[in-house]
């Protein structure tokens, strides 16, 4: 057992010692990641986005057109700016970005409704502004759709049919949509929620990368490793130098997590606690992803600019916001093998689906299996790696 | 020496210390390159079809297979599973096996043949917001079809004509009209912004590494002329790279591009240097060849969602709102959409391009003082 624990301690003591003497490396496992989660949560703090400008092109002008002008302004998704007289107007504000969408009236609009034709409204939005745009377009939609409900409620009524028959008569099959899971579709809960551990999880492959990649920069790797490495040896002086980043990782990501679902007064129907689990699984695994990177090339710097690669575009590879299901074979493969795929999955199933634990219990037995036999075998490249002096030092 | 023999000779001194520099070149040259590709890669498909969904059908007629049948009919979603029994959905919901259903109720048939009201109930995963709108679409137009089928039915034998009861059923529509992105494709959406984040990110790091070499090595002090002659040569490769993004990879993944090239090349020229700048000087502060790389990395997430082409920026805090233009990707990515994507006079982007200038001059000129020549 002192193998392992005299190893252990010392490893743990020395990386001690050299964050106490190094503010930065001690600022990018503590404040530094604290910080970013807060920042993260203060982006979305608003919720869900309100007030989108928009404008109205009326050439109509009609008591109709102006009546669907208040139920715009009353849409609290939107907010309407100004009024057009032109297309060309209307066109330079979009292209401006200073409105995301323009609500345009034809002339003829209430005359034709008057006749009991269809009439029409054109909506401009901004498609390159995906998300905007497309808020944009469920709200106007809803707001012509209630006028178009209340054109036709009065016409039947005026042929004499009663007002209770005509809401069943209208719509004779109605469409109930119930969102599961994030009931007002609320962007804190959605994106924050998810972009926190994407966050966590380039700081932990960073962190795993950085300590190990400082002893071989600095050509110190004996020292922490001792003359004679065995692998039990060096597999407990790797822990022992990873435990500083996991402890504090990982409390970080327990702070903002709690913080952005019970500060919010937010208590999820799944479990808090399995999702917690899950998180120090991926910063576990992240931090011997960066070791074994280290460990594997030799240098501090390649393994850094491997760590970008894997985590800085985990995020768009996660299906969170483009769906694993409709990306190529190939990419969506490469976003099989990213542990962030598989934590955010877990993730969503318990604190936006409350599904039962069976099904994720693949996802966090494949985290720590991963994250053991990753380090299992960053000490093997390390005992590599101590047995080659000439390759240390290198930038 | 003269002042612009040595802006020269520092010109190419730096252009040859990055070519001889494995890691810097990698970050500045290739990585630009690499991620032109792989960014846009899960999102090769653009669109969201064929969202594996269940119906569950509690009414066993006609009409509810009529549903069915128009559901499958739908290219936003494929039934997976047809059942009777509403637990069996949930479960492959949490699965993952599908990721919505809908429930036909009990007596769905004679509720519409009575004229009472009849609700299909559909549920959709609200977690996967292009999941849940290719749900919801798919349900609610199979269902609104078969809908307003039954209801112009009804208007006809009223004594209505077709094309009446077509108009009388639904009397307003709205059109919708995509404007700059007209596939509304969400690669095209997506990249066209990111590549300017691509571009600030590796500049930012590159620079970074390499100036914080030479704040090991001293050569961090220098006078004004060697320090513009360098700026200039990371200003070299940054161009290149712009260059690199609006002409080619733009046209090869077939994004939106080509509004206002002139202007795209205006913007380069403003963009590029702001973020050399704000790289040599972070790059200092670091006093670290790799300190650039740990501090960097994980910054990219909250500057892309401070930008405002995801996140609509009037939802951030005020502060934040006004502190998001310290970084050079907000403007750039603006002006980028606007010149690049939506094809804007370069009148629209001024306020935007002279907000990059002013970055370049206050952090070039931070840059210089702190790196200035101490006297003997």
């Amino acid at each position: 057992m002192t193998a392992f624990w005299s190893p252990f301690v010392s490893s743990a003591r020395r990386e001690a010692d050299r964050l106490r003497a190094s503010p930065w490396d001690l600022a990018m496992i503590s404040w530094v990641p604290l910080l970013a989660c807060a920042l993260m949560a203060w982006i979305f703090s608003a919720g869900l986005p309100q007030q989108l400008p928009i404008g109205l092109m009326d050439q109509d002008h009609s008591a109709l057109s102006r009546q669907l002008g208040r139920f715009l302004a009353a849409t609290p998704g939107l907010k309407l700016v100004t009024s057009y007289d032109d297309t060309a107007q209307a066109t330079q504000a979009l292209r401006r970005t200073e409105v995301y969408g323009v609500v345009s009236i034809p002339a003829d609009f209430s005359r034709q409704i008057k006749l009991g034709q269809a009439a029409q409204v054109t909506l401009l939005h901004n498609a390159q502004l995906g998300t905007h745009s497309g808020l944009i377009q469920r709200d106007v939609r809803t707001a012509v759709t209630t006028l178009s409900a209340g054109v036709e409620m009065s016409a039947r009524n005026k042929r004499g049919q009663p007002a209770l028959l005509t809401r069943v008569a209208m719509e004779p099959i109605q469409t109930q949509l119930v969102t599961l899971f994030n009931v007002s579709l609320n962007y804190e809960q959605f994106l924050a929620a998810a972009l926190i551990p994407a966050l966590l999880h380039i700081l932990a492959m960073t962190a795993g990368a950085w300590c190990v990649g400082r002893e071989l920069r600095d050509a110190t790797l004996d020292q922490w490793l001792g003359a004679t490495p065995s692998w039990p040896s060096a597999s407990a002086a790797l822990l022992g130098k990873l435990s500083w980043p996991l402890l504090s990782l990982g409390l970080v990501g327990t702070a903002s997590l709690v913080g952005i679902t019970w500060g919010t007064g937010w208590f999820p129907s799944g479990s808090l606690a399995w999702v917690l689990l899950g998180l120090w699984g991926l910063l576990a695994l992240s931090l011997v992803l960066g070791a074994a990177a280290t460990a594997g090339t030799l240098s501090l710097r390649t393994a850094l600019s491997a760590t970008g690669f894997i985590t800085a575009p985990a995020f768009a590879f996660s299906g969170v916001g483009f769906p694993l299901q409709s990306m190529p074979v190939l990419a969506r493969g490469w976003a099989e093998l990213l542990p962030y795929t598989h934590y955010i999955r877990l993730q969503m199933e318990q604190l936006q689906m409350a599904a039962p634990l069976r099904y994720t219990a693949g996802s966090m037995t494949g985290l720590w299996v991963a994250t053991a036999l990753l380090g299992g075998l960053s000490a093997l490249l390390l005992l590599r790696a101590a047995r080659q002096p000439e390759r240390w030092g290198g930038r | 020496m003269g002042t612009l023999d040595k802006l020269w000779r520092s010109w190419l001194f730096t252009i040859k210390t990055i070519a001889k520099d494995k890691g810097v070149l990698l970050i500045m040259g290739l990585a630009p390159l690499i991620y032109g590709f792989f960014y846009p890669w899960p999102y090769g498909t653009q669109t969201v079809t064929r969202v594996p969904v269940a119906v569950v059908d509690l009414d066993h007629s006609n009409l509810s297979r009529q549903i069915a049948r128009y559901v499958q009919a739908s290219p936003r979603v494929e039934v997976r599973l047809i059942t009777g029994d509403e637990h069996a959905a949930q479960q492959a919901l949490w699965a993952g096996e599908i990721e919505g259903f809908a429930v036909l109720p009990r007596d769905l048939k004679r509720s519409v043949l009575r004229g009472s009201p009849a609700v299909v109930t559909v549920q959709a995963n609200g977690s996967y917001a292009l999941l849940n709108k290719a749900v919801s679409y798919g349900f609610s137009e199979a269902i609104g079809t078969v809908s307003a089928g039954v209801e112009i039915a009804k208007l006809e034998a009223a004594g209505q004509g077709k094309l009446q009861a077509q108009a009388s059923r639904s009397p307003i529509s709205t059109q919708l009209v995509a404007l700059f992105n007209p596939t509304e494709g969400y690669g095209s959406y997506v990249v066209p912004a990111v590549a300017l984040l691509i571009l600030q990110q590796t500049l930012l790091m590159g620079v970074g590494m390499l100036v914080g070499l030479w704040c090991e090595t001293g050569q961090n002090r220098a006078d004004a002329s060697t320090w513009l002659g360098r700026l200039l040569a990371f200003c070299t490769v940054g161009w290149a790279n712009g260059l690199l993004y609006f002409g080619w990879i733009y046209w090869l993944q077939d994004f939106p591009r080509g509004g206002n090239p002139g202007g795209a090349l205006v913007l380069l020229a403003c963009y590029v240097p702001a973020i050399c700048t704000l790289g040599a000087l972070l790059g200092v502060w670091f006093g670290n060849r790799e300190r650039a790389l740990q501090v960097l990395l994980f910054t990219a997430l909250p500057v892309a969602f401070v930008s405002g082409f995801s996140w609509p920026s009037e939802s951030l805090p005020p502060l934040l709102h006004s502190l998001r233009w310290l970084a050079p990707s907000t403007a750039g990515i603006q002006a980028s959409l606007k010149l690049n994507q939506m094809g804007a006079p370069l009148v629209d982007v001024a306020g935007l391009l002279g907000l990059l200038g002013l970055l370049t001059l206050v952090w070039g000129g931070w840059l210089l003082r702190v790196t200035r020549l101490r006297q003997p």
